[in-house]
């Protein structure tokens, strides 16, 4: 029965005390050598008790100060309160020890100072000057209804958004309760609850005031409109707006019927602009979008494999829609793998079905393996590299000039050589064993087997770090661009410039039109493909180090009197670069388009000229 | 010393000793004057008073420290203090607890309850008897093994009492003393106590029937026993519960009969006319109170009986300046928005950013014009809330040009280069815990850890006067509603009065048994209510200095108190997370509060007194409907009046508001019912 008593007292509380032994340290560390046991006893309850008593006062010091947490100062205050010094020095960072010099009779304790140069400091400028305290005040409450503002907490917690998807039976047992939670809720319907005593089912929680109506037909109409600063506006507001949940459902329905009825019409601008919808809801942290992922999902697949996704895919730039849509994937497996859910196995699945069937549109196969690759290193090698000499086959006849193939497919097939050539290296780095023959490369990965083995063969001398893809990085840049084009071929070629990319970016900055506002538009200027695709031939090795080096812009439209601006991809990751036309490209990707990008000018440039859906974007 | 002699009488009978022994022990009994005594051992141990002169005092010692520390080994280190003659012996205060614990549980289940709640004051007595003996093992054990039934808010106390292992630390101990010295009041219906004293004398346990007898008041009432939630409801304080014959004082709750404010009003000349009050910036005469709330206006011709006749306390003359600032008062609150449960108020909030937790206490003047926050650095800021910015006074030069009759002479004699948005106040040594604004808006107190009170002037912007009288950190600081007064509370466990044109304080409330954490004056200024960590909230008359309210029932320190507009509710809100209200003529809980998950620490009444809003740490607002609350207990008061029974508290709960990781430090409504809130943001 002691034992059991004793359990539940340690539940309880109690009665922890110092023990002689640390006593015997403490007076070991001062100098006193062997401290009866006795003494240590009676040491260790008196400390412990001592020790309580100004851990109780100080927790009173604590309170006061509205605090929750206790800290040092607490301490010293009550210890001060007792008239016991308080314990200086724990306030610094680091451990500052004392010296100790003595002579002439005569101790000291001192701090050892380091020397300082001056110049170090100088040099260095002045540290940052801590912030200085504000007051800023802002709406709780209006009239009752907590706004949901960036300020206020989101009306629905994430985990309360995540209960209720994951057990629906939590909604029905708050429903009495919740007006009381400061859910707003018009004057009415409270009334009406407290003078009923049956309990209906409510309804009301799918019920939208006319204010967040008005606001979601706003955010709808500004993200699939023609103004780009109020879409960047309207983006914004959706990836970081905290109330949003209430009308997530909609949001959702909309995109997911957006996505439907555009694929059929092949509207590739609309379809962009739903894809950024997607990727400003997965941003909005207050959102709990798991509810929602069967409709999410399924457009978003949509825009990576559909077969056709513009009027022109051997124009358009759909490739940038579907590395986009990729890596919203991507990052939707990443949020929301579960264990019960599966869902990036389920995905997985899907695509590598597209990479077993020989009938799959070349396009499809394209978004298939863009959404492997997004999904890392390991998938590729399971999924992609086995299927290598497969694809190889598929796209051989395309590049390899037959005349008689539509132009639509040897662009298709160009791009997933280059998708390809991208991936697989690093993976190829690790699966194969050094000597590197081509001969080999061929035999395991047919026709792709030559560029596969140079392009190993560089990697494995780059130094690591550059050759790593980092498809977890997501960056609104190439599909900003690519969003712009809507009406241009292939990849980005950039005339002329043969030296490394690299060094070319100060003078491409500088001849930069400073009358030309850089947001302006993006370009695209592919090659005359079938030039393009014997000069890629020549050049393949440079091709492999840096898409952007692919060379021959032969522009095979009029010129007109603008100039373009050529974006390029750097890291090579977004694989679109592609040409851009102006004004999509809005003020809030500014940022990530500068860092992913170099903007190059050129003298000529094509107007988006066929474009109906598009042509208000000028 | 009379239990002493006997104990060692019976060891001297009982075994033929030494003579020498007897001797001493003669010798002892003769020092202690018993006569009959003496005179019986001397026959049966044929000795002579000649014997007896040859012992001397030393012999005398060694016997009895011999005779005790025998009496050490032989019972495990039992009786060195000696203070109850029998049974020091851990074991037998354990089966008495035994016997008692069976008793109660086995008890009618009407009666359980109340009976329960003797168990906790006898386990602490028992507790310190033990630990008095030395045996401080057996106490622990014995305090483990019942703590655990006991009620869960007496856990801390146990926490507390386990603290202690030694007899030296029995002393100078807060929880302690408060155990000791006075009587632990536990409230029973007459059955219940009868039938506990029959148990006591049938079972003769001396031990239970002593502590009983000495340090339990039993406060007894006719009619059937309470229960569990009744009993929990009043218990939980140091001191137990609070006697009925506490509150039994009349308590003047009603408000003052106001000035007829009709005619400051309407003609604004008749104030020219009484403007032979030259003397501006006299700190010491402050204005009378402001009009607060509308019912007052509606029955300002009746007089309140329960109201306190105007001149019960001497209270500063009204200054045209504080006439203005009334009118001016009363012109707002013919704007305000009434609130209930249907109309409820926005608030705005005020974060205070970048202070790194360093923000003790912020406050809001009653005007809504400033705030001013206190620092742990010990520095005091003032923020204007209003594009009006906070200007110096002019040198003393230029004040003589001034013309002195000028209406306006107020704005001129302030210096207009000097407006800034923000100003702030050093002057303190430690942090500052609270402040308080002036009803006249031309000074604030501080209270701080240095155990000063300092009282600043905004028309120079420079610490006054310090009050130095505390002793030990000052914890709140209150101004009277009508200004002059001023009410503070510290560690020292008293509450204090003082005026601000005196540097000795013209009250000190003692009681508390424990720091008192806040203090708040009734809004007509006649009282002072304080809330202490014993758990009491405790109401005394600034006329005489008399406790007349005694209100127990909070489980923890109590942090926050207001009373209500209307003067006759308190509210009091309490680490345990709950907010008590109490009903101040006759000391009676009303209504239990719990929604709140971290301490409470302010507090604030609509104006119009409908709405009470209560803000946490736990970064909750809560909105309450108070005057369903008070309908609802008056309705159904009238009936026994000792065992409260209270409401669910979720139906007057009208809203709560969460905040970003934004805990509440001051909660105020403007003259218009807008709710200004201010929070020190907590950066994770």
């Amino acid at each position: 029965m002691s034992i059991n008593t004793g359990r539940v007292a340690g539940d309880m509380l109690y009665g922890t005390t110092l023990s002689a032994e640390s006593m015997k340290v403490i007076a070991e560390s001062i100098g006193v050598g062997s401290l009866p046991d006795d003494a240590a006893k009676e040491l260790a309850e008196d400390v412990s008790f001592k020790i309580k008593r100004i851990v109780q006062d100080a927790a009173k010091f604590m309170h006061h100060s509205k605090r929750e947490r206790l800290l040092l100062s607490d301490i010293d205050q009550a210890l001060k309160v007792r008239n016991i010094e308080p314990q200086y020095g724990f306030t610094a960072n680091d451990f500052v020890p004392f010296r100790f010099a003595s002579g002439g009779g005569r101790e000291l304790h001192f701090i050892e100072e380091k020397e300082m140069d001056l110049n170090d400091i100088v040099q260095s400028g002045a540290p940052k000057v801590p912030l200085d305290i504000t007051l800023r005040s802002h709406w709780l409450v209006v009239d009752g209804i907590q706004p949901t503002i960036p300020e206020n907490p989101p009306p629905l917690s994430k985990d309360s958004q995540a209960l209720e998807s994951v057990n629906p039976v939590v909604k029905l047992e708050q429903g009495v309760t919740k007006d009381a939670a400061g859910k707003p809720a018009t004057g009415k319907i409270h009334k009406l609850r407290n003078v009923e005593t049956v309990h209906v089912k409510q309804l009301a929680t799918h019920e939208l005031s006319v204010e967040q109506q008005l606001y979601y037909k706003e955010i709808t109409e500004a993200c699939v409109g023609s103004d780009e600063p109020r879409r960047g506006e309207a983006l914004q507001s959706l990836a970081s707006d905290p109330g949003l949940h209430e009308m997530l459902p909609r949001m959702c329905t909309f995109i997911a019927e957006g996505v439907k009825v555009n694929v059929v019409q092949n509207n590739l601008a609309l379809l962009i602009y739903l894809m950024r919808m997607v990727r400003a809801l997965l941003d909005n942290p207050s959102l709990y979008l798991e509810k929602y992922l069967h409709e999410l999902i399924p457009s978003v697949t949509t825009c990576i494999v559909s077969k056709q996704l513009c009027m022109r895919p051997e124009l358009d730039n759909h490739w940038a829609l579907r590395d986009f849509a990729s890596r919203l994937m991507a990052m939707i497996c990443k949020n929301f793998n579960t264990s019960t859910n599966n869902l990036q196995t389920r995905v997985t699945r899907i695509f590598s079905k597209a990479l077993q069937n020989d009938k799959t549109h070349l396009s499809s196969l394209y978004g298939a393996i863009a959404g492997l690759t997004e999904m890392g290193a390991e998938v590729v090698k399971v999924f992609i590299i086995p299927r290598l000499k497969f694809i190889s086959e598929r796209i051989e006849p395309l590049l390899l000039g037959n005349q008689m193939q539509s132009n639509t497919d040897k662009t298709a097939a160009g791009h997933i050589r280059a998708m390809l050539q991208k991936c697989c290296p690093p993976v190829l780095k690790q699966i194969r064993r050094s000597p590197d023959y081509t001969e080999e490369y061929r035999n395991d990965y047919g026709f792709m087997g030559p560029a596969l083995c140079q392009a190993v063969i560089k990697a494995r001398n780059a130094p690591p770090s550059t050759t790593t893809p980092t498809p977890s990085s997501i960056s609104n840049a190439p599909i900003t661009s690519a969003a712009a084009t809507a009406s241009t071929v292939g990849r980005p070629q950039v005339t002329q410039i043969n030296s490394s990319v690299v060094t070319a970016i100060p003078q491409l900055r500088a001849i930069q039109h400073p009358s030309q506002p850089p947001q302006k538009f993006v370009i695209v200027s592919q090659a005359s493909t079938q030039q393009a695709q014997q000069q890629q031939q020549q050049v393949q090795h440079i091709q492999q180090h840096t898409q952007q080096q692919q060379v021959a812009a032969i522009h095979q439209r009029p010129a007109t009197p603008q100039s373009v601006l050529l974006t390029t991809q750097l890291n090579g990751s977004g694989g679109s670069g592609g040409s851009v036309t102006n004004s999509l490209l809005n003020i809030s990707d500014r940022a990530s388009v500068d860092s992913n990008s170099i903007i190059i000018e050129t003298e000529e440039i094509r107007a988006p000229p066929e474009l109906d859906d598009l042509s208000h974007l000028e | 010393m009379s239990s002493n002699s006997g104990n060692i009488t019976n060891g001297g009978v009982a075994p033929p000793q030494e003579k020498r022994d007897l001797l001493a022990l003669l010798k002892l009994i003769k020092k202690y004057n018993l006569k009959q005594t003496e005179e019986l051992l001397c026959r049966e141990a044929n000795i002579t008073n000649k014997e007896l002169e040859e012992v001397n005092d030393i012999e005398i010692n060694t016997l009895l420290t011999s005779a005790l520390g025998e009496g050490q080994d032989h019972q495990n280190g039992l009786a060195v203090g000696g203070t109850g003659g029998s049974g020091n012996d851990p074991e037998i205060y354990e089966a008495a607890y035994a016997d008692l614990r069976n008793f109660v549980e086995e008890s009618l289940d009407i009666y359980k309850h109340e009976l329960s709640m003797v168990l906790y004051p006898i386990v602490v007595q028992i507790y310190f008897k033990l630990i008095n003996g030395g045996f401080s093992e057996p106490a622990r054990k014995f305090v483990e093994k019942y703590g655990p039934d006991l009620d869960h808010y007496y856990r801390d106390d146990l926490q507390n009492l386990l603290m202690i292992t030694k007899r030296s630390d029995l002393e100078n101990n807060d929880f302690v003393s408060a155990m000791e010295q006075d009587k632990f009041v536990i409230r029973m219906s007459r059955d219940s106590h009868s039938l506990f004293k029959r148990h006591i004398q049938d079972r003769k346990q001396e031990v239970i029937a002593d502590i009983v007898a000495k340090y339990l008041h039993f406060d007894t009432y006719e009619g059937t026993a309470r229960s569990k939630a009744q009993c929990d409801v009043s218990s939980g304080s140091l001191i137990g519960e609070a006697k009925r014959g506490d509150n039994k004082i009349r308590v003047y709750y009603g408000l003052l009969k106001e000035v007829d404010y009709q005619t400051l009003t309407t003609p604004a000349p008749a104030l020219v006319e009484e403007e032979d009050d030259n003397d501006p910036d006299a700190p010491d005469k402050p204005k009378k109170k402001k009009p607060k709330k509308d019912p007052l206006f509606s029955k300002k011709s009746k007089s309140d009986p329960n109201a306190p006749a105007s001149d019960r306390i001497p209270l500063p003359e009204m200054k045209d300046a504080d006439k203005m600032e009334k009118v001016k008062a009363l012109r707002e609150s013919s704007k305000r928005v009434p609130l209930n449960k249907d109309s409820l108020p926005s608030v705005c909030f005020y974060t205070i950013l970048n202070s790194h937790n360093t923000v003790t206490c912020a406050e809001i003047s009653e005007d809504s014009t400033m705030m001013a926050v206190g620092f742990t650095d010990s520095s005091i800021k003032v923020w204007s809330l209003t594009p009006a910015k906070l200007r110096e006074m002019k040198s003393a030069e230029l004040l003589k040009d001034i013309d002195k009759d000028a209406e306006d002479i107020n704005t001129r004699m302030m210096d207009d280069r000097t407006g800034e948005s923000s100003r702030t106040f050093y002057g303190h040594s430690g942090p500052v815990y609270r402040c308080a604004f002036a009803p006249e808006k031309n000074l604030l107190l501080s209270c701080s850890e240095d155990t000063t009170i300092r009282l600043w002037s905004f028309h120079t912007w420079t610490c006054i006067v310090v009050y130095k009288g505390h002793l030990f950190p000052v914890w709140d600081v209150r101004f009277s509603p009508h200004g002059y007064y001023f009410a503070s509370c510290s560690y020292d466990k008293t509450a204090r009065l003082w005026t601000t044109d005196s540097n000795q304080p013209l009250r000190i409330f003692c009681g508390h048994l424990s720091d008192v954490d806040c203090v708040q004056f009734h809004p007509n200024s006649n009282y002072i209510a304080s809330g202490s960590s014993d758990r009491t909230v405790r109401l005394w008359d600034v006329l005489n200095g008399q406790l007349v309210r005694q209100m127990c029932g909070h489980k923890g320190p109590i942090y926050s108190l207001a009373f209500s507009t209307c003067g006759r509710y308190l509210a009091s809100g309490s680490s345990d997370h709950t907010v008590l209200v109490w009903d101040l003529s006759h000391g009676q809980l009303v209504a239990s509060l719990l929604r709140h998950t971290g301490s409470i620490h302010t507090m604030s009444f609509s104006r119009d007194g409908n709405i009470l809003a209560v803000g946490g740490l736990d970064c909750v607002l809560t909105l309450w409907d108070f005057s369903k609350l008070t309908e609802e207990y008056l309705s159904q008061s009238g009936g026994s009046s000792h065992n409260p029974d209270l409401n669910d508290s979720e139906t007057y709960l009208l809203r709560s508001y969460p905040t970003k990781s934004t805990p509440f430090l001051a909660l105020h409504f403007t003259r218009r019912n807008l709710l200004l809130a201010v929070g020190m943001f907590k950066s994770s």
